[in-house]
């Protein structure tokens, strides 16, 4: 994860940081999207920038994702939980550049600009396990400080990204990755070599950052609504509060584990 | 394109240093956390409602009303439907459950009462020198800085671009989810390419200007602490005190609530 530190010393990426959280903040309010749950979460086509930025422009496209939903939060919505959407949007906007061509034959072995079915593919995973992961570590936080039960916002959370993502990111990158590659802008053009991590050990990290991200999901998800052990087609009597915490927490540890293997 | 929520006034809270008004945040937030029942979560709304008041920031209270009242709505619903208690009140909502859950839809309201008192009394370039005088980088920092200067500009484009789509005929209200998230695309696409095409530029500009070419800078905002400050510290550490002592003595809590 040493770039994630390093990038700040490049002119450049701290600018695509900026533009990264200006543009997710700055979406958010005229293309305002339609609700999924009235009143509680909507369709956010903002919700595509950190996957498309965070893999294109890699660190500075994370950064850029999580003070963009601080910023965000500025038009109304500050409150403690901001800490964790700083944490969980940084990791949905991480996840995508440090995985993408490290996860053995389910890879395409080609660049994003997804063309091929088999990009399509890698690209899904991607999504799927970055809102995973944005969703458990923010539905985390919120349990933590007993705020929302896991199981709420972890749905909403990865159906929304992942949706959202999955539909409009596959056409954006067919457009951008082309431009951003003849302007030198991909982070990889930008940065040097010597600044960024070294691949530790890509299989093992990319198999920890997938058992964290998803296990942290399920075994919340679980938890929360007393899935685990319950009766078939009965309302499960769910356990919150430290149950949850505490059953999340080891799948967080193993996917930052991952994280730093990559 | 004004989007925020600073207030332009001259009150006490606005003259107070940010990172003053930062640590009350912060303390803001650890009262409303230290209790789980609703009398006492509202009695610490009480005191936020009154520091909003002190900063004439009311009426930005009013611009969210309907996020306050949904957010407490699904808060209410999802604990007492989570939560588990003693006595049972209808269907597996329990009157334990069923404090939780308000007093918890209290608690997220306080917080965001209290980040609009942050955010209706503090301008933007005092939020980000506040953060560099907290420790933050200064990169970090001034990418925070310059992409809040930002938002509005390109808010103001998305909002040209979707107006200039709609005048062609582009229609966002019709077809399934899958139709109305597909015609997203024409909107997004420019937007996107406008702004990683003046990413050179940005660039440029900045390192002409000297960025990261000395570690020391100056800053044309000065902040510093005032008698006022110390006051409302003292004040606030007061109270945070006695709400963690009350919390150490049993008062606060639902009798009977396994959350």
């Amino acid at each position: 994860m040493r770039e994630v530190v390093t990038m700040w010393r490049y002119t450049k990426m701290v600018v695509l940081a900026a533009l990264t959280a200006a543009v997710y903040a700055a979406i958010l309010i005229p293309l305002k999207g339609f609700p999924l749950i009235p009143g509680f979460t909507e369709f956010r086509p903002a919700n595509v920038v950190p996957i498309v930025f965070g893999l294109l422009f890699g660190p500075a496209g994370a950064w850029g994702s999580a003070l963009g939903n601080l910023i965000g939060d500025f038009f109304g919505t500050l409150s403690l939980g901001s800490l964790f959407g700083f944490v969980g949007n940084f990791f949905y906007g991480f996840v995508g550049y440090k995985i993408w061509g490290h996860m053995g034959w389910l890879s395409s072995g080609k660049g994003v600009d997804i063309r091929s079915g088999r990009q399509f593919l890698e690209y899904a995973l991607v999504v799927f396990l970055s809102s995973a992961i944005c969703a458990a570590i923010i539905a985390w936080g919120l349990e933590l400080l007993g705020l929302l039960p896991f199981a709420i916002l972890g749905s909403i959370i990865t159906l929304n990204n992942f949706f959202t993502a999955l539909v409009l990111g596959p056409l954006l990158l067919w457009l951008l990755y082309p431009r951003v590659y003849r302007w030198d802008l991909l982070w990889t053009d930008i940065m040097d070599e010597k600044d960024v991590s070294t691949h530790l050990s890509p299989g093992f990290g990319a198999l920890f950052m997938w058992s964290g991200g998803l296990g942290g999901l399920i075994a919340g998800l679980a938890l929360s609504t007393g899935l685990y052990g319950a009766v078939p087609f009965t309302f499960g009597a769910g356990t919150v509060g430290g149950a949850v915490v505490l059953g999340v927490l080891p799948f967080l540890a193993l996917f930052f584990l991952g994280c730093l293997l990559m | 394109m004004n989007l925020y929520l600073y207030l332009d006034r001259d009150t006490f809270v606005h003259r107070l240093d940010p990172r003053t008004k930062i640590l009350l945040l912060l303390a803001s937030f650890a009262m409303a956390l230290l209790f789980s029942h609703p009398f006492y979560v509202a009695s610490v709304l009480g005191l936020i409602l009154l520091y909003c008041a002190l900063g004439g920031s009311l009426g930005n209270l009013r611009k969210i009303w309907f996020l306050l009242l949904t957010i407490g709505l699904l808060s209410l619903a999802g604990w007492s439907l989570f939560a588990r208690g003693q006595t049972p009140l209808f269907w597996r909502v329990t009157w334990e459950s069923f404090s939780y859950g308000l007093a918890t839809a209290i608690k997220i309201d306080t917080m965001i009462v209290a980040g609009v008192i942050f955010l209706s009394t503090t301008k933007n370039e005092e939020v980000t020198l506040a953060l560099i005088r907290l420790g933050i980088p200064y990169s970090a920092a001034f990418a925070f800085s310059m992409a809040l200067r930002l938002v509005p500009t390109f808010a103001g484009t998305a909002s040209t671009v979707v107006e200039a789509q709609r005048s062609r005929g582009l229609d966002l209200e019709s077809g399934n989810v899958l139709e109305r998230a597909k015609k997203y695309i024409p909107l997004l696409a420019p937007v996107f390419l406008n702004t990683i095409r003046s990413t050179d530029q940005l660039a440029m500009a900045l390192e002409g200007k000297g960025f990261g070419s000395r570690r020391g800078r100056t800053f044309y905002l000065e902040i510093g602490f005032k008698k006022g400050d110390f006051l409302a510290l003292a004040i606030t550490l007061a109270l945070l005190a006695l709400a963690l002592v009350m919390r150490m003595a049993g008062f606060g809590r639902i009798p009977g609530l396994s959350a």
